[in-house]
């Protein structure tokens, strides 16, 4: 029963957190690892950005013209395909695993061990991509001209390079997975004011709690509050959701009220310094039972160990 | 706020905060410039506070409860530890290790392998000659109609000699030689390629390209032009054939990790042997240009036969000097 209701209750764990990505100093580093749109956008710009490249030089061949004309069209095809592998493999070497699209787009590839990017992951993850991106555009390209039997195998090629990595549950292309690595958001730290000191010595005591009282959340809810009360708290707020959240914090000071048994009135005024002050007790008490090992996940926590400890 | 209460978590914060805003400031000239950029002092400091922060981490998430907290100290770690464990690779450094050592011991511990991709290449070669004697009409069904330039068995032993020896249609034979290179290239790319599907397309494919060959070498066998064609194969040719074999040899290591992978998982065996094989690729895609630069060059350059000859088969044996020789370690 309270396991039902605890899987409509908490969303799930995000999909997108790396969970056993461990450094040599054995943290855990929860990682975010990249979308499929945020690569492709990456993998277009690099694109762009060494077809430049090629033009540029080609067009410095031809105005030397020492090929002639159609030597400048063999260059051209040849310098696309000798300007790209070395383009990726320097960059993602040379600045840790970004290229300039991926640069711009705010992503990065890591090895999956730990350790630092080597350089044999690096090769390999981009020679890959010759038979992953640049092969199926090809072929998607020479499409129209190719028989039947031909254009199936080609097809069937695409699709499984465009398949592939929906099955990785860490977005991995078939190159990432040889090469043991994954691309991932670059981490943005921000560093928000810590909600407990918000609170002064007078509130506290104005809006006192019983231990009994708070015993009703957990974890999870004390987070959830805070993530409230930061956004309260963030600068520039338009007015509907100023409004808005004058709302929630109405409803959520009555729930609150009502689940702990708080029975004093609070002015409607008071409510910001009723959570604030509340929200410093639950953490307070939370962190204190954590500290003698016991340790609570979210409201049903108890509920349940009582359960499976009656039976 | 003044007078505010001070929980243990907070505390704990307020402690470390300074250090954590000292470390995030190194982290951001680090990843701006490079961590070559950062004094002695600032690199000194991002070891140590990378490890406080780490450590700061792994008890935050044991003691406190506040997220934003958490949070912070997540990126920030995260940030610290990209810059960090940067790569510290140099281009001379790379360069040198893969031309003086990795390479050639990667080549000598898959001989095997590239032995059986020769013998895919030679297979096919004599197939193809064989085929080409019974009947010359094999010719037309393994050449690609692209790649022959007009050269067939209908074509007169005339122009065969005169596309050899390059007397007019110097043009013709310009983009003849890139398309080639783009050809051969390809064929590597794909032997290498395949190779992961069990080691029969790898094989396959090279035996293939070996028939296109032997089929082209009968042709010109059987117009009196042997030794000719030989020679203007040989400049670029025994460079670009043996870069096609060793890219075969490659594929077929990625394919007997995935057949045979022992003890080990497929996927980590084929991590594993795919340290080789992806060297033994760039081994064959130098080589690959390498042919392409003596095919632009040095086929125009050089008309005499023999000198073709000798240029040809004596890079080949520089080749065979640098994998055997070289990056061995004294006992």
């Amino acid at each position: 029963m309270s396991n039902q209701r605890r899987r409509h209750q908490r969303p799930k764990p995000s999909l997108r957190l790396l969970e056993d990505f461990i450094p040599p100093e054995g943290v855990p580093i929860p990682f975010e690892t990249a979308g499929l749109g945020v690569r492709l956008g990456a993998q277009l710009l690099d694109i762009i950005i060494t077809i430049l490249f090629a033009i540029a030089l080609t067009v410095v061949i031809a105005v030397t013209n020492i090929f002639g004309l159609e030597g400048s069209f063999a260059a051209w095809a040849l310098l696309f395909f000798i300007i790209r592998i070395p383009y990726y493999i320097m960059t993602e070497l040379f600045w840790n695993g970004e290229t300039l699209g991926k640069r711009f787009l705010k992503i990065k590839v890591i090895s999956a061990d730990g350790r630092s990017l080597s350089p044999h992951a690096v090769v390999v993850r981009n020679l890959t991509k010759e038979a992953e991106v640049f092969l199926p555009l090809t072929l998607m390209i020479a499409l129209p001209g190719m028989d039947f039997w031909t254009s199936l195998l080609a097809l069937g090629w695409i699709a499984a390079v465009l398949i592939a990595p929906f099955f990785s549950k860490k977005r991995q292309r078939l190159g990432d997975l040889i090469a043991g690595t994954y691309v991932i958001h670059k981490p943005v730290s921000e560093l928000l004011p810590d909600l407990s000191r918000a609170t002064s010595v007078q509130t506290a005591e104005r809006f006192a709690f019983m231990p009994h009282q708070l015993d009703h959340y957990g974890a999870y809810e004390l987070q959830t509050l805070e993530s409230l009360l930061q956004r309260d708290s963030a600068p520039h707020m338009t007015y509907d959701l100023k409004r808005r959240n004058e709302e929630t914090i109405e409803a959520i000071v009555t729930r609150i009220r009502r689940k702990i048994d708080y029975s004093d009135p609070i002015d409607r005024l008071d409510h910001r310094d009723f959570l604030k002050a509340f929200y410093a007790a639950q953490r307070a008490h939370l962190e204190q039972r954590q500290l003698f090992g016991d340790k609570r996940e979210d409201k049903y926590d108890v509920a349940e160990r009582r359960q499976t400890a009656g039976r | 706020m003044e007078n505010a209460i001070l929980i243990r978590s907070a505390r704990f914060r307020e402690e470390r905060e300074a250090d954590w805003a000292r470390l995030e400031q190194i982290v951001a000239v680090a990843e701006k410039r490079g961590i070559h950029s950062l004094s002695y002092d600032d690199a000194r400091d991002l070891a140590t506070l990378y490890r406080q922060a780490a450590n700061s981490l792994s008890v935050a998430r044991e003691i406190s409860l506040d997220k934003a907290l958490l949070r912070y100290l997540e990126a920030l770690t995260a940030r610290a530890y990209l810059a960090v464990y940067a790569p510290q690779e140099r281009l001379g450094g790379l360069v040198s290790r893969f031309f003086l050592k990795s390479a050639p011991q990667a080549m000598r511990r898959s001989a095997i392998f590239i032995l059986l991709g020769f013998l895919a290449m030679g297979l096919g070669a004599l197939a193809g000659y064989l085929l080409y004697f019974e009947d010359p009409a094999w010719y037309n069904v393994f050449m690609p109609a692209g790649l022959a330039g007009g050269r067939g068995p209908e074509a007169s032993t005339e122009f065969l000699r005169r596309v050899i020896y390059q007397e007019g249609g110097h043009d013709g034979l310009g983009a003849f030689a890139t398309f080639l290179f783009s050809h051969n290239t390809r064929i590597a790319i794909f032997v290498f390629g395949l190779g992961v599907f069990a080691c029969a397309p790898a094989f396959l494919l090279t035996f293939y390209n070996g028939l296109i060959f032997g089929a082209f070498y009968a042709l010109h066998v059987e117009r009196g032009l042997g030794w000719d064609i030989a020679g203007w194969l040989s400049i670029h040719g025994v460079t670009e054939l043996s870069a096609i074999c060793i890219a075969c040899g490659g594929g077929l290591k990625l394919g007997s990790a995935v057949l045979f992978p022992g003890q080990r998982l497929r996927g980590e065996a084929l991590r594993q042997e795919g340290k080789d094989a992806v060297k033994l690729a760039l081994v064959a895609g130098l080589m690959l240009f390498a042919a392409a630069v003596l095919e632009g060059f040095g086929r125009q350059l050089v008309q005499d036969m023999n000198t073709r000859l000798i240029i040809g088969w004596g890079i080949g044996g520089l080749w065979l000097a640098w994998f055997v020789f070289v990056g061995r370690e004294r006992t």
